[in-house]
C-alpha cells in the first residue's frame, strides 16, 4: 500500500493514498465533525461541516471529499474553521424545529453534540418560521421533517446501501424535502421498511416508535449477536437498557451485511405478541400443570427410557441454535438410536458436496438466476444484494411467476429452467441463487452451470444448514411416533397440523417459547428462551457458523434451547457434553 | 410551490394526443442506455407536452429504469420543469432590482389582476402562464415583461391591458 505523508494539525502522519483527509484524520484520533458524512456511505461534501485549512488551497475545503496528496498540510480546528463551523450550525439551527428538550434523540443527536463543541448557545437567526409535516404512516418509525437537515444519509442509504430508492430530495432551498417515491406518504409507498435510514439519521427526524424516549444510547447496551429471522445471519446489536430490549440495530462491522438488515430482523422480533410459555407444565389428569424442571425432565426420561427406539420421534425447528440440534442428535439418533426425525420446514436441495459460492458473489455478478425461492419476502437482506448487482447492470433471470418479490426487478420471468440455464450460461461470472422450491428435474439443469457460475442456496428457515447436517432432514412419520419431542422453538405454527398425524395415544414433548395449539395439546410444555435470551451459534445459508449472544434474562423459568436438551440428557444418564464452549466447538467440528 | 404539485388523477390519454405520446416513447428509446439522459429526456417531453404531470414521470422513471424518487426531485429541483399544463405563452414579469425599483412589482400586480392568476399558474383558458424572474439583464429597459420570447420594456402599468391584448 502506498502511504501518503501530511501534517496534521502540526502532526506528522502517514496515510494510505487515496484516502480523503477525513478517513486520514480517523487514522490518529483527530476528531473532524460530520454531519451528511458517514462512513458506510459516499461522501458527497454537501453540509459543509468538516470544512478543513489546507495550505496553498483558495478556500476552505471539505475533509470527506478531499483526496489527501503527498505533503498537504491540514488544520482542522484553526479560527477561520470554527467560525465556518459555527456559522453552517447557526444556520442550520436556524431552519426548521430543533428544540433538543422536546426531542428524543437529545443526548444522542449528532447536531446536537455538534452544537455543544462550537458553543452554540443561541440562535443568532430568526428560527422556524415555517412548519413541516410529520409523516408517522409507517408502523415502526415516524419522519418528522422538522428536524431534518436535509444532509441526504437516509436517501443514499436507501439507494446506495439497500438499492431499495425509495426516497429522493425534492424541490429547492428551504423547501427542500425528503420524500418517497413521488411524494407519498411513505407507509404507502415502495419503502420496506428496512430500517436503514432510521439507522444512518444524525437528529430526531427519523424515529423508532417502540424505543423513542426509553434511553439514551449512554444508558444503554449494545450487544453484538446474529438474527436469526432467515438463513443470511445477519450481524446485528441488541440495545437493551435495564434488561429489556429495546431495539435491534444493524453491525457495520458485520461480514455478510455490513450494516444492512431488514424489517423481518429489525422490527418484527420486537413486535412479537404472543404469549410466553414460562414454565415446564406436565399434563395431570388431562389439563396440564405447572410443574418443576426437575420434575418435569425426570417424567420425560422415564417415558424415553421405557419406550422402543423405533416409536421415538425427533421434530426440529430450524430456528435452533447449533448447540441444541448437535446435543438433539447426539442424545436422540447417537445415544437411543432414533431414526424418526425430522425439520419442521423443507431444505434447498443438495446439488454439490463442496460449496460453489457465496451470498458475495451476488453483487459482483453479470447474471443472477433465482429460481424456488423469494428472497424479498423471505431473505431480505440477500435480495438487496441482488438489486445491487441489477443497479449495477447485471441481469436477473427468475424462475417462476410474477408472485415473486423480485419480479419488478428481473430482466426476464421464466416459466422454463431450462431457458433459464441457457441464458446464465452465456454470461460471464453468472451466480444462481435456489432454494426448497427447485425440483429434481431443475436441480440437474442447474448442475449444467456446474464450474461456469457460483451457486448459493438461500435455505429456508434459519439454522436449516445446521439440523440437516446434524441429520434432521429424513422423512419424519408422525404416525410412527409412540413419544415425540418437539423442539418448536419460536417457530409459529398457525395449527396442529403437524400433529395431525401423531397417535391419539402418543407421548407428546413440546420444547417451546410460546403458547400455540400444538403446546396445547402437549403432554409436557418446556419452556424455550427466545433469541435475545440464549447464546450459542447459528450456521448460515453458506455454512458461515456465527456466535448469537444472550442479552436479557429468560422470561420466567425458560432455559437455552441447548441447555434443555443437555439436562434431559443428564436425567438420562447420558454422558453429553455439558459447557456451552465445549458444546459448541464439538458442534463446529462436526459441521465443517 | 403550490403550483408544483402534480395532478395524479390526471388523464394522459384524454391530456395529450397519440402523436404526442408516440413522440415520447422515441424520446424514451432514443436515450434509453445513455448515463445522465434524464434531464435531456425531461426537456424534450415537456417540449412536446408542454407539461409533465405525474403519469408522465412514471413512464420516464420505468422507460429509463430510474427510480420514480429521483425523477419527481429533479422535475422538482428546477423551476423549468411544470408538472401543471402551461399557457400558450409564458409571462415572465422581471423583479430584479433594477426593475423593480423602477415599478416592475406594479406591473406584477396588474398582471395579476388582469388575468386573474397568482405567479406559478395558469389561465383557464390555458394561453397565459405568469411566472416571476430575478433580472434578465435589461436593466436599462426596466421595467422588463417576457410574453414568450419577446421582450416588452419601459412599460408602463396602463400599457398592460395592450401588451396582453396583443396575444391570442
Amino acid at each position: 500500500m502506498t502511504m501518503v505523508n501530511i501534517t496534521m494539525n502540526g502532526q506528522k502522519i502517514s496515510a494510505p493514498a487515496g484516502s480523503n483527509i477525513l478517513q486520514a484524520a480517523k487514522q490518529v484520533g483527530i476528531d473532524i465533525p460530520t454531519l451528511c458524512d458517514h462512513p458506510a456511505l459516499v461522501s458527497i461534501g454537501a453540509c459543509r461541516i468538516c470544512v478543513v485549512e489546507v495550505t496553498g488551497q483558495r478556500t476552505l475545503i471539505t475533509a470527506c471529499t478531499f483526496p489527501i496528496t503527498e505533503g498537504m498540510e491540514i488544520q482542522t480546528e484553526s479560527p477561520q474553521v470554527v467560525k465556518a463551523r459555527k456559522l453552517i450550525l447557526d444556520l442550520l439551527f436556524s431552519e426548521r424545529n430543533h428544540y433538543c428538550p422536546m426531542c428524543q434523540m437529545s443526548g444522542d443527536c449528532e447536531l446536537q453534540n455538534l452544537g455543544y463543541r462550537y458553543g452554540i448557545d443561541h440562535w443568532i437567526y430568526p428560527t422556524y418560521t415555517k412548519g413541516f409535516p410529520v409523516d408517522a404512516s409507517r408502523k415502526y418509525f415516524f419522519m418528522d421533517h422538522n428536524r431534518c437537515v436535509l444532509c441526504g444519509r437516509c436517501e443514499r442509504a436507501c439507494g446506495d446501501l439497500v438499492a431499495n430508492h425509495t426516497l429522493g430530495l425534492r424541490n429547492r432551498g428551504a423547501s427542500s424535502m425528503i420524500h418517497a417515491d413521488a411524494n407519498v406518504p411513505f407507509g404507502e409507498s415502495t419503502c420496506i421498511s428496512c430500517g436503514s435510514c432510521l439507522q444512518v439519521c444524525p437528529t430526531g427526524a427519523l424515529c423508532d416508535k417502540r424505543s423513542a424516549y426509553m434511553g439514551r444510547n449512554i444508558q444503554t447496551e449494545h450487544i453484538k449477536s446474529t438474527c436469526n429471522q432467515c438463513s443470511i445471519g445477519c450481524g446485528m446489536e441488541i440495545v437493551t437498557r435495564g434488561g429489556n430490549v429495546l431495539r435491534i440495530e444493524s453491525d457495520w462491522d458485520a461480514e455478510i451485511n455490513a450494516g444492512l438488515l431488514c424489517k423481518n430482523g429489525r422490527f418484527d422480533p420486537l413486535y412479537e405478541d404472543r404469549t410466553r410459555v414460562t414454565q415446564p407444565m406436565i399434563r395431570i389428569g388431562g389439563k396440564l400443570r405447572p410443574s418443576s424442571w426437575d420434575e418435569t425432565l425426570k417424567t420425560i426420561a422415564e417415558k424415553i427410557s421405557g419406550t422402543n427406539a423405533k416409536e421415538i420421534g425427533v421434530l426440529t425447528s430450524s430456528n435452533s441454535t447449533n448447540e441444541a440440534l448437535y446435543l438433539l442428535g447426539q442424545l436422540f439418533c447417537k445415544e437411543l438410536k432414533a431414526t424418526n426425525v425430522g425439520l419442521l420446514n423443507s431444505a434447498a436441495p443438495k446439488l454439490f458436496d463442496k460449496p460453489q459460492g457465496s451470498l458475495a458473489d451476488i453483487v459482483k455478478s453479470d447474471v443472477i438466476l433465482v429460481a424456488g425461492t423469494d428472497p424479498a419476502k423471505d431473505q431480505p437482506v440477500a435480495s438487496f444484494f441482488v438489486k445491487h448487482a441489477v443497479d449495477r447492470g447485471a441481469k436477473l433471470i427468475l424462475v417462476g411467476g410474477k408472485d415473486n418479490g423480485l419480479a419488478p426487478f428481473a430482466t426476464m420471468i421464466l416459466a422454463d429452467i431450462g431457458k433459464a440455464v441457457e441464458v446464465a450460461e452465456r454470461a460471464g461470472s453468472p451466480v444462481v441463487l435456489y432454494g426448497a422450491g427447485i425440483t429434481e428435474k431443475g436441480a440437474s439443469a442447474l448442475k449444467k452451470l456446474q464450474g461456469k457460475a457460483a451457486f448459493v442456496a438461500i435455505e429456508p428457515g434459519v439454522n436449516t444448514r445446521a439440523a440437516v447436517a446434524f441429520g434432521f432432514n429424513n422423512g419424519f412419520k408422525a404416525s410412527a411416533a409412540k413419544v415425540l419431542y418437539a423442539l418448536l422453538g419460536e417457530q409459529g405454527l398457525e395449527s396442529a397440523d403437524v400433529l395431525k398425524d401423531v397417535d391419539k395415544k402418543a407421548f407428546v414433548v413440546v420444547q417451546a417459547s410460546y403458547v400455540s395449539p400444538i403446546t396445547e395439546k402437549a403432554d409436557v410444555v418446556l419452556p424455550m428462551a427466545i433469541w435475545s435470551e440464549r447464546a450459542g451459534s447459528l450456521t448460515n445459508t453458506e455454512g458461515r457458523v456465527q456466535k448469537v449472544s444472550k442479552a436479557v434474562e429468560p422470561a420466567g423459568e425458560a432455559k437455552s434451547d441447548w441447555e434443555i436438551i443437555s439436562l434431559l440428557a443428564n436425567k438420562l444418564g447420558k454422558k453429553l457434553a455439558t459447557s456451552l464452549d465445549e458444546i459448541s466447538a464439538r458442534a463446529t467440528q462436526e459441521l465443517k | 410551490m403550490k403550483a408544483k404539485a402534480g395532478n395524479v388523477d390526471i388523464d394522459i390519454s384524454k391530456e395529450f394526443t397519440p402523436e404526442q405520446l408516440k413522440k415520447l416513447d422515441e424520446i424514451i428509446a432514443k436515450n434509453k442506455d445513455k448515463a445522465g439522459a434524464l434531464i435531456p429526456v425531461l426537456e424534450q417531453a415537456q417540449g412536446v407536452l408542454e407539461f409533465l404531470p405525474m403519469p408522465i414521470l412514471k413512464i420516464i422513471a420505468s422507460g429509463l429504469n430510474l427510480p420514480l424518487s429521483r425523477v419527481y426531485g429533479v422535475v422538482t429541483f428546477y423551476s423549468f420543469f411544470t408538472m401543471t399544463p402551461r399557457g400558450k405563452h409564458t409571462m415572465r414579469v422581471c423583479l430584479g432590482t433594477a426593475c423593480y425599483v423602477r415599478g416592475g412589482k406594479a406591473i406584477n400586480d396588474i398582471i395579476k389582476k388582469e388575468l386573474k392568476v397568482e405567479e406559478g399558474e395558469t389561465t383557464p383558458d390555458r394561453l397565459f402562464t405568469l411566472e416571476t424572474v430575478r433580472c434578465v439583464g435589461a436593466c436599462g429597459l426596466g421595467p422588463v415583461i417576457f410574453v414568450g420570447e419577446n421582450v416588452h420594456g419601459r412599460l408602463k402599468p396602463a400599457k398592460v391591458k395592450d401588451v396582453i391584448s396583443q396575444y391570442n
